[in-house]
């Protein structure tokens, strides 16, 4: 059930949001279960195996991780699913954003 | 008038009506109902009895298979004798009483799906959806549903564009199985009426044809007694199976094109539980609010998730639906990540997690292998040959349903209402279905002669007096439970018997 866990911690991450719209982006990811983290940023890794830490943060954060930085994260997730660009972990059907970003996570550990 | 046991009569005894129903199901009941009172005598014909009986049950045995691509056979031997109930109601008898009318997209022409479209439209079809309704004290589904105030029953703000829409679904409790005494009453007062006879333990063995004219009916009861039945006009009403078992036996009676017993459509669902490399068929929905529009507490009113005309087309599908429920099993740790979301979606920090399943349904495309034949190797204690279902899909049924699925996890993820988990590969579909006890399809209503069974009146192309009542008339089979359809073309078949014998 761990894996199970691992796909929710991602669907946190990028969940619409109120909540994270107010909030600065290293500290709302911070309660996310660490190895669900590890576990999603690496299977996504896998599949992008030239991804390095700066990579993705120039491709999350271009403009820093503040306060705009979630609605805009959340913005490209919706645009993935418009176009096709999603990551299927264990049947979960994903935005290639979401996988970036655990991907960055599990990188900065 | 009466409900008389038909082994009680002397042998050969005539019985005579200006209307013989054959079927004492749900169709036959509701048109009855509809003409109880008025001019026309009738009759119906029941097989069973008040109460299931096993002898009579056993006249449903027959033999089935399941097949799709890549999927291994999957025998189906039981189904025909578990899926229909042969006693005054019919399957009424044990039904769960859920509601829905078809879809609008469902009976259109969609150039996308082979032999798709219906001679008749969703909206013609309102007034005898709402007069079924009426007869089973249910609320009505307008063509439009107003969205509902209450707070905890709120649709997902899925984007219009994509052409999902919440589908309700309603119960009545006219069913044996939900209130014996109110399907009890609903299945026999009737009979009341000084027009109205029904016979029980009467079976229709055979229908007797002369040009294009039915002149008589052979009854059978198990006891040995036979009984010659005549009338102006005739409704046949057995079921999907059955209604094509009897034509078919009756000298391949409306068969000259080919066509009766084709076509058969079915319901399933699709689900599964995970494994080691899988998650199963789950949602897990970012709202903080209640979900009980999609997934409430108690069986009762509901929507589904449906794919509407819009996304069918968008998508190059048919139809799809989702049922959501709530599940139990989810281990504690994956509560507690759940519940961390919802803590991260609301303002207060404060909300619950909404992990749900699913199962997912999709339209069973007509297919022309897909079909009911008679097997005359083996006979029933009537001596009728018994039935053989072929339950067959194409290729594009499993394309579609997994493009249908895969359409929906994008439309709640483009709109950040959740997302969606489906893990079964194609290979496994047959075998993880779960078959419903709808059978469609098998006397398909179209006005050409050359593609369907019976026309737009549900006459049979072949035969100026007789009609055929039932989902065995859907040219399309949709996903919604058939019941409700079912009874609304009776109200429209009741219109046109009286309008017809009133000239």
């Amino acid at each position: 059930m761990t894996r199970r866990r691992d796909l929710l911690a991602a669907l946190v991450a990028l969940a619409a949001t109120p909540a994270l719209a107010r909030a600065a982006a290293p500290g709302v990811f911070s309660d996310l279960d660490r190895n669900a983290v590890t576990r999603l940023g690496s299977a996504w890794r896998a599949a992008h195996p030239d991804a390095t830490a700066q990579s993705l943060e120039a491709r999350l954060f271009p403009a820093g991780r503040g306060q705009a930085a979630l609605p805009r994260l959340r913005d490209q997730a919706a645009a993935d699913f418009r176009h096709g660009a999603v990551f299927i972990h264990r049947g979960w059907r994903l935005s290639d954003t979401e996988g970036a970003l655990m991907a960055l996570l599990s990188l900065e550990g | 008038m009466a409900i008389i046991d038909a082994r009680t009569l002397p042998d050969a005894s005539p019985i005579e009506a200006d209307l013989l129903i054959i079927g004492g199901g749900m169709a036959g009941i509701a048109l009855a109902k509809e003409l109880a009172g008025g001019a026309l005598k009738v009759a119906i014909l029941e097989s069973g009895g008040l109460e299931i009986d096993e002898a009579n049950q056993a006249l449903y045995v027959g033999s089935g298979v399941q097949r799709a691509p890549g999927n291994p056979d999957r025998p189906f031997d039981e189904y025909l004798v578990q899926s229909r109930i042969r006693a005054l109601g019919g399957s009424g008898m044990v039904w769960g009483g859920k509601c829905a009318p078809l879809d609008p997209a469902d009976f259109a022409e969609r150039p996308w799906i082979a032999h798709s479209g219906w001679p008749i439209t969703r909206e013609a079809m309102q007034p005898y959806y709402d007069r079924a309704c009426d007869l089973l004290e249910i609320p009505r589904f307008p063509l439009e549903h107003p969205p509902s105030t209450d707070p905890a029953r709120q649709h997902l703000a899925l984007e219009p564009a994509d052409g999902f829409f919440p589908a309700p679904r309603e119960f009545s409790r006219f069913s044996g199985g939900t209130d014996k005494a109110a399907f009890d009453a609903f299945r026999t007062g009737f009979a009341e009426a000084p027009n109205i006879t029904v016979y029980l333990h009467a079976n229709v063995v055979k229908i007797r044809r002369q040009g294009d004219e039915i002149v008589g009916l052979d009854v059978a009861c198990l006891d040995g007694k036979r009984h010659p039945a005549k009338a102006a006009r005739y409704v046949l009403a057995v079921g999907g199976v059955e209604n094509v078992r009897l034509l078919l036996a009756s000298d391949n009676l409306g068969n000259g094109r080919d066509l009766v017993g084709r076509f058969f459509q079915g319901h399933v669902t699709y689900s599964n539980d995970g494994d080691a490399e899988t998650e199963g068929s789950a949602v897990a929905i970012f709202r903080a609010a209640p979900m009980d529009l999609y997934a409430p507490a108690k069986r009762g009113a509901h929507c589904v998730i449906g794919a509407g005309l819009p996304a069918q087309k968008r998508m190059k599908t048919g139809n799809f639906t989702a049922t959501l429920f709530r599940a139990q099993g989810f281990k504690p740790d994956t509560q507690a990540i759940a519940r961390m979301g919802a803590k991260l979606e609301t303002p207060e920090g404060n909300g619950e997690g909404q992990m749900l399943g699913y199962f997912a349904m999709a339209e069973h495309f007509p297919n022309p292998d897909s079909r009911v034949t008679l097997d005359p190797e083996h006979k029933d204690a009537l001596g009728m040959p018994r039935a053989r279902l072929t339950w067959t899909y194409g290729t594009k049924d499993y394309a579609d349903l997994e493009r249908s699925v895969t359409g929906l996890a994008d439309a709640l993820g483009a709109s950040g209402e959740g997302r969606l988990c489906w893990s079964i590969e194609r290979g496994q579909l047959l075998a993880l279905s779960s078959a419903s006890r709808h059978h469609m399809g098998t006397t398909r209503m179209h006005v050409d002669p050359a593609k369907g069974v019976v026309d737009a009146d549900l006459r049979l192309h072949e035969a100026k007096n007789l009609y055929v009542a039932g989902s065995s008339v859907f040219p399309t089979s949709g996903i919604a439970n058939p019941t409700l359809t079912i009874l609304a073309l009776v109200m429209r078949l009741a219109d046109h018997l009286k309008a017809e014998t009133a000239r």
